[in-house]
Formats: C-alpha cells, structure tokens, sequence
C-alpha cells in the first residue's frame, strides 16, 4: 500500500478503467442533460425543498420560522423567546455557508455548536446578512429559515466530532447509484464540508454498511481526530433512507440528484437539502467510479423506471466494482 | 450519439464559414489595387542617443494625415525606453514621447507607412474657433533664432513695405525678396538676423529670415518641419514656412519656391519646430531618416472617396487611434478562450469567471509593472480594512459601496505615487476593473473565513496565473493587428469554444485528485 501513497497523479487511461467520472463529463453529460434548469430552484432554494419533501411524506427538521424581511430581524428577540435550540440557515446557502447551529443558551446569549458565543445582537446581523443575499448562489436576496436542531444519533458517537454527520446519495434517474457519508472533523470544525476537512466514507447500498474512506481527497482507513475505523459502521434505518431518496428524486424531477440526510436520535433520516450537482468526491470515499454505475443505468429503457427496478439495480450497483 | 453529431456539425459549418470569410477577404484585397497615381510610402526613423539620467525624454514627431497623405500603419521599437504620456501640443502635431529607464544607451525606431495621393483623399474642415489671441502671440514671438526685434530684421521690412499694406499683401513680397535676394549656401549662417545681413544662408536660415520678417510685419508665422516623399533622393527632414492668412495657414517653402500651396509629397511632421526629434536630458543624438516607396502590394486601406457598404466590415478604414483599442477588444475572445482552457481542461479555480481576463486587459493599456503594484496595493489594503469593516456589521451593499470607496483611492493615490516617484515614468491611469476589484476583495474575505485562508490564497493564485495568460494573450500586437484585418477569424474561436464545451475529459488537476481511485481495490 505505501508505495500508491506516494503517488502524485493518476494517469487519465487509469482513472477511465476505474469508471471515474470527471466534471466536464459530469457536467456535460448528466448535469446538464438530466437536469432542467427551470428546475434548479426547487433545489436551490431550501425552503422550496422542504415543501417538497413535505407534499410526499419524506421527513425533514422542524421549521421554527422563516425570515423574508429586515423588518422581521429586528423582532428576532422577542420571537426567538425561551429556545434553546435552533438551527439558523441561509435558504439559498451553499456547500454549507451561513449556516449556525445553536446549541444553549448563556443569559441573552447563544452558545454554538462550534462553542462560541453569539450576542442577540450578532445573530440579528447574521440574519440580516443571509437576507443581503451573503451565502446565496448568485449574491441574490435570500431568506432565513430558523430549524429544529437534529440531536445526533449515537451510532456515530465514536466518529463524528463536534457535529452531525450526513448521508449523501446521488440518484440517477431515481435510481440510487452511490452513497457516502461525511463525518465532522476537528478541521472542519464541526461541518460535515469535505473541502473544510470532513472525513467521508461509502456506504453500502443495499446493507448499509460503511466501506473505503477519504479526507482532503486523500484515501484515509480512521478518523483524524479519534483514530477509530470509519468503516464497518452500520447505518440506522438504511432502507428508509433509501426510500425516502428515491420519493424526493421523483418529486423533484431531477434526472441526477444528490440527496442529503441527517440522522436524527429519534425521527431517524431525515432530508436536510438536495443538490443538482453533486461533488465527486463520493468516488474517492467509495473508491469506486460512477461512470459504469450511470450508464448501466442509462441503458434502461426510456421512461419512468418502476420502484422495483429500481431496487433491484441499486442491489446490482451496489456490488459493482 | 445524436448531440456529437450536431456539435461536429456545428464546429464544421463555423470552421469552414471562418476559412470562407478569410478567403474571400484576401481575395478582395488583392482586387484593392491602388488607384492609379496613388502610392505607399514608408517613413522611418532611427535614433540612439546616451540618457544622462533616468527619465531623460525622447520625442519623436509622427507624420501628419494631409488631404493627399495619410499614415495608415505605424510601428514603434525601441529599448531601454518607455513610453510615457505627453502634453498635446498647441500647434496640433502629434508625437511619442519615450523615457529612459536608466542611464545609457538607447535607441529607438520608428516607422510610418503612408497612403499618396494626387487627389484629395478627405477634405479638411475649416477651423470654426478663431485662433486666439495668445496663440496668435506666439507665432508673432521673437526667438533666439527668429529675432524679429533684430535691428537687421527691421532694415529689410523698412526697404520691403509700402504705407497702407496688409500682411496679407506684404508675406508674398517678402517671400519674393527671400526667395531671389537670398542666395542659399549650405555652408552660410543659420539664423535669421544673419541671414538677412549676410544675404546668403541654407534652407533653415532662409526660411527662419522669411518667417522672422513675416512675424515682425504682424502676420503670425511659423516653422514646420517634415518630408518631401516626391524628393527621396534626400531623405533628411525638410523645413517650410507656415503663414497665417485670414483664416488658414499658408504654406510657402524657400527651397523650392512653392508659395500658398505645396505639392501634395509634402508630408509635415512638426508644427512650430525644425526638429522630427527631440532629446532632454541625454546627449550623442544621432538620427537616420529613411523614405523610400513601398511595393503597391495590397493595402490596408482604401480610398473613402468611393467607400461602398461593404467598407463597414473593414475595420482598418477606421482612424489610427482607434486601432490599438479595436485589436485588444478583439483579442478578449481568445482571453475568454484562456480561462476556458485553464477551466475545463487543466481545472485551476478562480475568483469570478472572467475576473482575470479584465484584469489583465486593465493591464494591457497601462504598464503592466504599474498594473501589478496597484493591484496588489489595492487587493491588500481593501483585505485589511475588510477585515476591519467586519467589526462594524454593516449590511452587504453599503459595506461593498465603502470598499468601493476605499479601493477607488487607493487605485488613484498609487497612481499618483508611482508618478511622485518617478518609479514607473509611464504614468498612465491604471483603469483596474475597480467593481471587479471590490468583489475580489469581498470574495476573498468570505472564502478565507468559510473555507480557509489557504483556499483563498489557491483561488488568488489562480486568478493571478490566468491573468497573467490572458495578458499574454492580449500583449499579443502580431495577432491583434491580424483580427483586425480578418475580425472574421473569431468563427475558429468559435468553434474551439464549441469544443471546449463539449471536452468531457478528465481536468488536468482531477489526474491529482483522483489518484487515490487507482489503488487496487480493498
């Protein structure tokens, strides 16, 4: 193994013979062929997803309240009033931007997830800041949405730090093709971001289990922080997980999706967001290539792909090598 | 594959319409043949002299558009020099000012080609604004050299003038009187006063005596230099007179004996002066002057006389000075065409799309030394008082507009500074994109805070080596001058754009990323 460690780049007829989706094909051939981009706000747009994820039954957090105007910041005192708990977020936020977790309260104060304190006035400048459109896509005028915070479950206790971890699956046609899950390191501080230093694994398709491993692109086997495996682990409720994807692609319309879920210690999986162009990095945490994976998928007939099909090609998929 | 099909297409129809329009273009100009009697001529110059200091100036004139003569392409060379800006001169002439970089030796070249002929090419307006009264005081000055208020000046005008003359009647007797009293000896004096006293005097102090004596009988007179093209045999600058008539200035050259009207080979290159070139601060001036007729192969012109229609497809009809500014715009494609190669096949990430391209275009019409300074100036200091600004909370807009405010001085005291100091004589207005400035700088702030200063750094970087490309690509004059000839060819640059988006390779920079994804499987 110490001898692919050292090596710095892979050749392009290598990464091909390992299926390796690049982005220009992703982008050329998935993206931008399976995806509507009148459809794009639906995911772009948080609040949008919710709706959505609501109308079909697939869980998502709470929604406390949602912040459209300045004028609504300014009572954000009097209506925040005794909680405690609450997750503050940019609805046209990506790769996690703008987003603060509250986790206690210290007096007027709030604590964060990443242990700092935020005045009442702060989180008040925070809001107005999402508002001006700071995290958007775009620069556009945005809005807040203030969320149930999820309780992690413990299955993860021993590899996730300072956070949640999330579960992604990218779905092709609404067939699920891939899955990977990211869990918060200390040089992410506390953000299930692969670019912030996250550590991912894959999971298993059809049983849920973890496999492979990867942090900053590089092949990793244990967590950085607590040096425990990252594979092996089992996750809670797979095939609702599973289901509840395969229900928001279909609502969605998206022909390649990412879905993105957290694990809460009660309600189990649920959606926090979706993503018209999911990263690639969950090839190097499965260490596997998408690219045979889509276009078996690819050679199904035209038209909807029934569920049990669908089921069973992710069974295929998922021991595809 | 349907959509491969349509792209192949597509990238053939452009490629061939590009070779279709390029051929047809050459083949048109090869029918612009010049008129008959019309001619292209190349003036050109050739200077060194040693710079006693840096910053020692250079001036060179830069042949005049006569109704029969227009300069249609110019080049300039030159080393240990660059070129700064210059005050337009009251008499209208155009020049290239060069400043040494250091002292020693330099030498520059300069080339102009120009389009002759018999018939008027355009027809110049009538000035509608009188001269005025300070500039009709400087052509009535005495000189060191024009001494009208000479004892000797006033003795031939007290013999010349008759009670109750204009000068308008006077200027041609004293022409007459210069012309056969004044016998012309290569060897005799060269200023006016001893000129008129010694009878006898070579061209320039021939002509100095007439517009000494024009000057002291109250018409306003003048010196100009330039070049004969008729008479190339000599092609050392020649020196004529310019008189102000009631509402034009006249022509009258001793040499030959041309009066109110010069043949049309007369190309003039400096009003107001006997010198093509001029030289502060260096000494060992040496200077070569060529003119010779240019084979009358196809030109990048044609006369507006019969201009058809079709003439607004020939960009190189429009004026010179507009030629520089059309060749960089139509060199931005190919810089769109730089970030979309550093995109899409090696994958180096920027901050904005086509940020670097417009700083590098900023670039291109300042010195690039200037260019980097500032920028970096600006970036640093909108970086920090962003880092200061983040303690005030204001919202997005305002806080943008401040850091607008700030990096707009900063753009405009740099420039002042460098030119306080001399450190870059080219003190030309560094015109960085200043909005794109802004959102670099605000950009830079939030990655830095959201994802690390080290990925901020890496997109700086990256912005930085595109720009730098693109500036390359934009410096390129060869290239430039060509697109303006043939802007047709942007049909190639469609079609690569066409290609490069639909290149579904890997990026050069995924070959690094993935390489983990060739270990054999676990």
């Amino acid at each position: 193994m110490g001898r692919w460690n050292w090596r710095f780049w892979a050749g392009p007829a290598e990464l091909r013979k390992r299926g390796v989706l690049g982005i220009n094909r992703r982008n050329a051939d998935f993206v931008l062929r399976a995806n509507r981009r009148a459809l794009y706000p639906r995911v772009d747009d948080k609040l949008l997803t919710k709706q959505i994820s609501e109308t079909r039954g697939v869980p998502v957090p709470a929604t406390y309240g949602v912040f459209e105007r300045y004028g609504d910041v300014r009572r954000f005192d009097e209506w925040v009033g005794e909680r405690r708990e609450f997750v503050i977020k940019p609805a046209k936020g990506s790769e996690g931007r703008g987003i603060v977790v509250i986790v206690g309260r210290a007096g007027a104060d709030f604590l964060t997830a990443s242990g700092e304190r935020l005045t009442v006035a702060e989180a008040r400048y925070h809001l107005a800041a999402i508002l001006s459109g700071l995290y958007s896509l775009g620069g556009q005028p945005d809005s807040a949405i203030v969320e149930q915070r999820i309780q992690r479950h413990p299955a993860f206790d021993s590899v996730a730090v300072g956070g949640t971890p999330d579960v992604r699956v990218v779905l092709y046609r609404c067939v699920p093709v891939m899955a990977m899950i990211r869990l918060p390191t200390k040089a992410s501080r506390g953000r299930a971001n692969l670019h912030q230093g996250a550590v991912a694994a894959g999971v298993h398709l059809v049983t849920g289990k973890t496999s492979g491993g990867v942090c900053k692109n590089r092949a990793v086997a244990a967590h950085p922080d607590t040096g425990l495996p990252i594979a092996g682990l089992e996750i809670p409720g797979w095939d609702n997980l599973l289901n509840a994807a395969m229900e928001l692609a279909e609502a969605l319309e998206l022909g390649y999706v990412g879905v993105d879920f957290v694990l809460d210690a009660k309600a189990g999986p649920v959606v926090l967001e979706a993503n018209a162009r999911p990263g690639l990095a969950i090839q190097v945490a499965n260490r596997r290539g998408l690219e045979p994976r889509l276009e078996l998928v690819a050679a199904e007939p035209e038209g909807p792909i029934s569920w049990e099909r669908r089921r069973e090609l992710a069974s295929i998929l998922a021991d595809l090598p | 594959m349907n959509a491969r099909k349509a792209i192949f297409w597509v990238v053939g129809t452009l490629v061939a319409l590009g070779l279709a329009c390029v051929g047809a273009r050459v083949h048109l100009r090869r029918q612009m043949a010049l008129v008959p009697g019309d001619s292209l001529w190349r003036i050109s110059y050739t200077v060194e002299f040693q710079a006693r200091k840096a910053g020692a100036r250079l001036r060179l004139g830069i042949p005049a558009d006569t109704p029969h003569a227009r300069v249609f392409r110019e080049r300039l060379f030159h080393s240990g020099l660059i070129p700064a800006r210059s005050r337009p001169s009251r008499a209208g002439n155009r020049q290239t000012d060069l400043v040494a970089i250091r002292p020693g030796a330099c030498s520059a070249s300069a080339r102009f080609d120009v389009h002759l002929s018999p018939r008027p090419l355009w027809r110049p307006s009538i000035p509608s604004t009188p001269i005025s009264a300070e500039d009709r005081a400087a052509w009535l000055r005495s000189t060191k050299s024009i001494q009208v208020e000479d004892g000797r000046v006033a003795a031939v005008l007290g013999i010349l003038r008759r009670e109750g003359w204009r000068p308008a009647e006077l200027v041609p007797r004293l022409f007459d009187y210069c012309q056969s009293e004044i016998a012309l000896d290569v060897e005799g004096p060269h200023d006016a006063a001893a000129v008129l006293e010694a009878k006898r005097g070579d061209a320039l102090g021939r002509t100095r005596a007439f517009v000494a004596l024009c000057r002291a009988a109250k018409a306003p007179a003048r010196l100009v230099v330039g070049f004969d093209l008729g008479n190339h045999a000599r092609s050392e600058p020649r020196v004529w007179a310019e008189v102000l008539t009631d509402h034009a200035w006249e022509p009258y050259d001793l040499v030959d004996g041309h009066a109110r009207q010069l043949p049309h080979t007369f190309v003039p290159v400096w009003r107001n002066g006997d010198e093509v070139v001029r030289l502060w601060d260096g000494s060992g001036l040496r200077t070569d002057f060529a003119v010779f007729r240019l084979p009358p192969s196809p030109g990048m012109f044609r006369s507006e006389v019969r201009a058809s229609p079709l003439e607004i497809l020939n960009l190189t009809r429009l004026p010179l000075e507009m030629h520089r500014v059309l060749a960089v715009i139509l060199l931005l494609p190919l810089g769109a065409l730089v970030t979309a190669v550093f995109r899409a096949v090696i994958g180096v990430r920027t901050f904005g799309t086509f940020t670097p391209a417009l700083v590098a275009l900023s670039f291109v019409y300042s010195d690039w030394r200037a260019g980097v300074f500032v920028f970096v100036l600006a970036i640093g200091l909108g970086l920090l008082s962003r880092a200061g600004l983040e303690r005030l909370k204001l919202l997005m807009v305002p806080r943008l507009g401040f850091l607008l405010t700030l990096i707009v001085w900063c753009v405009v005291f740099s420039v002042s500074l460098l030119d306080y100091f001399q450190l870059i004589p080219s003190t030309q207005a560094v015109l960085l994109p200043l909005v794109i400035l802004t959102m670099t700088v605000e950009r830079f702030h939030v990655t830095s805070e959201e994802d690390g200063l080290r990925f901020a750094v890496q997109l700086l970087a990256g912005t930085m080596l595109v720009a730098a490309c693109c500036y390359a690509v934009l410096r390129w004059d060869a290239v430039g001058d060509l697109l303006l000839v043939f802007p047709e060819s942007h049909l190639f640059t469609l079609a690569a754009m066409v290609l490069l988006g639909r290149y579904t390779g890997y990026r050069l920079t995924e070959l690094w990323r993935f390489r983990d994804m060739v270990k054999p499987v676990v």
